[in-house]
């Protein structure tokens, strides 16, 4: 027999058949249970996992028409409007929503981006020249600051579930002998117990028999005399 | 008449001038130049106009980097040009540095009001704007001090005056603040051009009008169309049109009242003689961003048609205003090794032609 050496030494009786088949069937429920919460899981994370890779697919393409709009944005004003832009900018026209989504009692953190309306700190900037480049510019940027944004919130949901999943994966083995480990101490506990019970019992008892013996001594000291006194014993027939 | 005794002042500058219009690079050159696979091409290609000052940069340099340096020869040349230039030829210098200044000023105001170390932007500002009073201007700590600073030690101070008060640059948009010196501004050297006794008259003022004209009407509707849509109301924007120009009084008035861009564009067919008209159908640069030379959009058509009329400058004789029109053939030509640069960088050549190329 395969593994015969990893036997779970079970002692053959009726009672402790009833205990392995109830444990069996607990430990069935248990298993399917996290099975179906690791799948659902898995299930996610492969989607999240395909999400991404579109995610930075499209973040690449992003960038390099957000990095091209700025070179037009140069061209077209022809010099550096750098400083004045950060300068302008008071209140910030893109934000961030941060909410909490339930998957198989893990919550995930989502990032949500939306723009404020009717904040445009800069929109006379190159009011004499290039303002429409500066404005699409910020439009571009915007759009890929929108996907740098999913790509965060795909990427910690990423890290957060397959910490999970490796944890729920890791938890059928983990918690069996986690059980295990409880049951022998237990099992311990209680020979402990009964060793001290009988210990115990088996103290008292000594120490009956050894006052009654004391007692017998001591009276068997008196008598001892008496034994050799009397020499009228009768004689042994054979 | 007025060519009897150019020479005698201004010869040795005006020869200057046309050897360095002859050092622009050609259609050939940019060809060459949009055939690079990197910007270490670029630099080798670059290397007969603009080597010395090409030398010091690091292999493969960025962009922006590039730039600084070609921008570096322009400043140094214009300089040389100043330091010999006498008479009324260096005032009408210093007025081409004026539209610089405006630029710094404005840079350092923006400093100022939300209070940062002034002194750091010094090095952001345009070498060409640069006067040695600038320094000055940082020891200022708010907005009035500036003011009167501004005032009294930069040559900025009549646009200043009359037109914004103190209260006015803390409260007015700096964009605003910025046009309405630039109305004043090409107001002024319209005016200079045209009254100086030296000019008047000759040449100078003829070309210079032209070019002058053309960048106020270009304002005017650059204004207009980057003013749509935003909190600028069009009496505001009535007050940042320059008051001359080939579209004065009507056209600006027109413009004034244009709601959307299709107002704007009518306005433009009807009035604009340049040829700028109709116009491609979307605003900004490259519209569309379809690319090749179809696709032009108005302000390409704008700087395509300043360039023309900057070389046709050079078909005149005893005229400073070849001067003007070196400088902003020359600032074109820095556009466009930038734009290239940038292509090559980003690997997107498809719109490498971009660049305008009159010579």
């Amino acid at each position: 027999m395969s593994g015969a050496g990893d036997r779970e030494a079970v002692f053959p009786t009726r009672q402790s058949l009833g205990l392995m088949k109830s444990k069996l069937k607990g430990a069935e429920t248990g298993h399917s249970l996290l099975k179906r919460k690791s799948e659902a899981l898995t299930k996610r994370f492969r989607e999240i996992t395909r999400r991404i890779d579109e995610a930075k697919r499209k973040m690449g393409r992003v960038m390099q028409v957000a990095a091209f709009s700025l070179a037009e944005v140069s061209y077209a004003v022809g010099g550096d409007i750098g400083y004045q832009i950060q300068e302008s900018a008071r209140q910030a026209r893109f934000r961030l929503r941060t909410k909490q989504e339930n998957v198989s009692g893990v919550l995930l953190p989502a990032f949500e981006s939306y723009q404020t309306e009717g904040n445009n700190d800069f929109g006379l900037t190159g009011l004499g020249k290039g303002g429409q480049q500066v404005q699409r510019c910020r439009e571009t940027y915007a759009r890929a600051v929108e996907t740098l944004v999913e790509l965060a919130s795909l990427q910690t949901a990423f890290v957060i579930l397959d910490e999970v999943i490796k944890v729920v994966n890791r938890r059928d083995i983990n918690s069996e002998l986690d059980e295990l480990d409880r049951e022998e101490f237990y099992r311990l506990k209680k020979v402990a117990n009964k060793k001290q019970r009988d210990t115990a019992a088996a103290d008292a008892e000594l120490k009956k028999k050894m006052q009654a013996e004391d007692k017998n001594s001591r009276s068997g000291g008196g008598a001892a005399a008496d034994i050799l006194a009397e020499n009228e014993d009768d004689d042994v027939i054979f | 008449m007025e060519g009897l005794f150019f020479n005698v002042n201004n010869g040795y500058t005006e020869g200057i001038v046309r050897g360095y219009r002859n050092g622009l690079l050609t259609s050939a050159n940019y060809s060459n130049l949009t055939q690079c696979e990197t910007i270490d091409d670029l630099k080798l290609q670059l290397g007969p106009a603009y080597g010395d000052f090409l030398g010091s940069l690091a292999p493969n340099p960025s962009t922006s980097a590039l730039a600084a340096k070609t921008t570096d020869k322009l400043v140094s040349e214009f300089r040389y040009v100043r330091a010999n230039a006498t008479g009324s030829l260096g005032k009408f210098m210093d007025y081409v540095t004026y539209g610089y200044m405006i630029d710094n000023v404005a840079l350092l105001i923006t400093g100022t009001l939300h209070e940062r170390d002034t002194r750091e932007l010094l090095e952001r500002c345009h070498p060409l704007g640069w006067f040695e009073t600038m320094p000055v201007l940082c020891v200022a700590t708010n907005i009035e001090e500036l003011y009167n600073s501004v005032l009294i030690e930069t040559p900025l101070a009549p646009y200043f005056k009359g037109s914004l008060s103190h209260q006015d640059l803390d409260e007015l948009n700096i964009e605003i603040v910025r046009n309405t010196l630039y109305k004043n501004y090409l107001e002024d050297f319209y005016q200079f051009v045209n009254s100086h006794p030296e000019m008047a008259g000759t040449p100078t003022a003829e070309v210079m009008s032209e070019i002058l004209e053309f960048e106020a009407d270009r304002r005017a509707i650059n204004i207009t169309l980057n003013s749509l849509g935003t909190e600028l109301n069009k009496g505001d924007r009535k007050k940042l049109y320059p008051s001359f120009g080939k579209l004065y009084p009507e056209g600006t008035l027109m413009l004034s009242r244009a709601d959307d861009f299709e107002g704007s564009r009518t306005t433009r067919a009807s009035l604009m003689p340049q040829g700028l008209g109709g116009g491609p159908s979307g605003p900004g640069n490259m519209a569309g961003g379809s690319g090749g030379h179809d696709s032009r959009s108005l302000e390409d058509m704008f700087y395509e048609k300043e360039m023309q009329i900057s070389k046709n400058a050079f078909t005149r004789q005893f005229t400073f205003a070849i001067v003007y029109a070196w400088v902003k053939l020359r600032e074109q030509e820095i556009r466009n090794i930038t734009w290239i640069a940038e292509c090559i960088a980003q690997n997107q050549k498809e719109r490498i032609g971009n660049y305008i190329s009159v010579f």
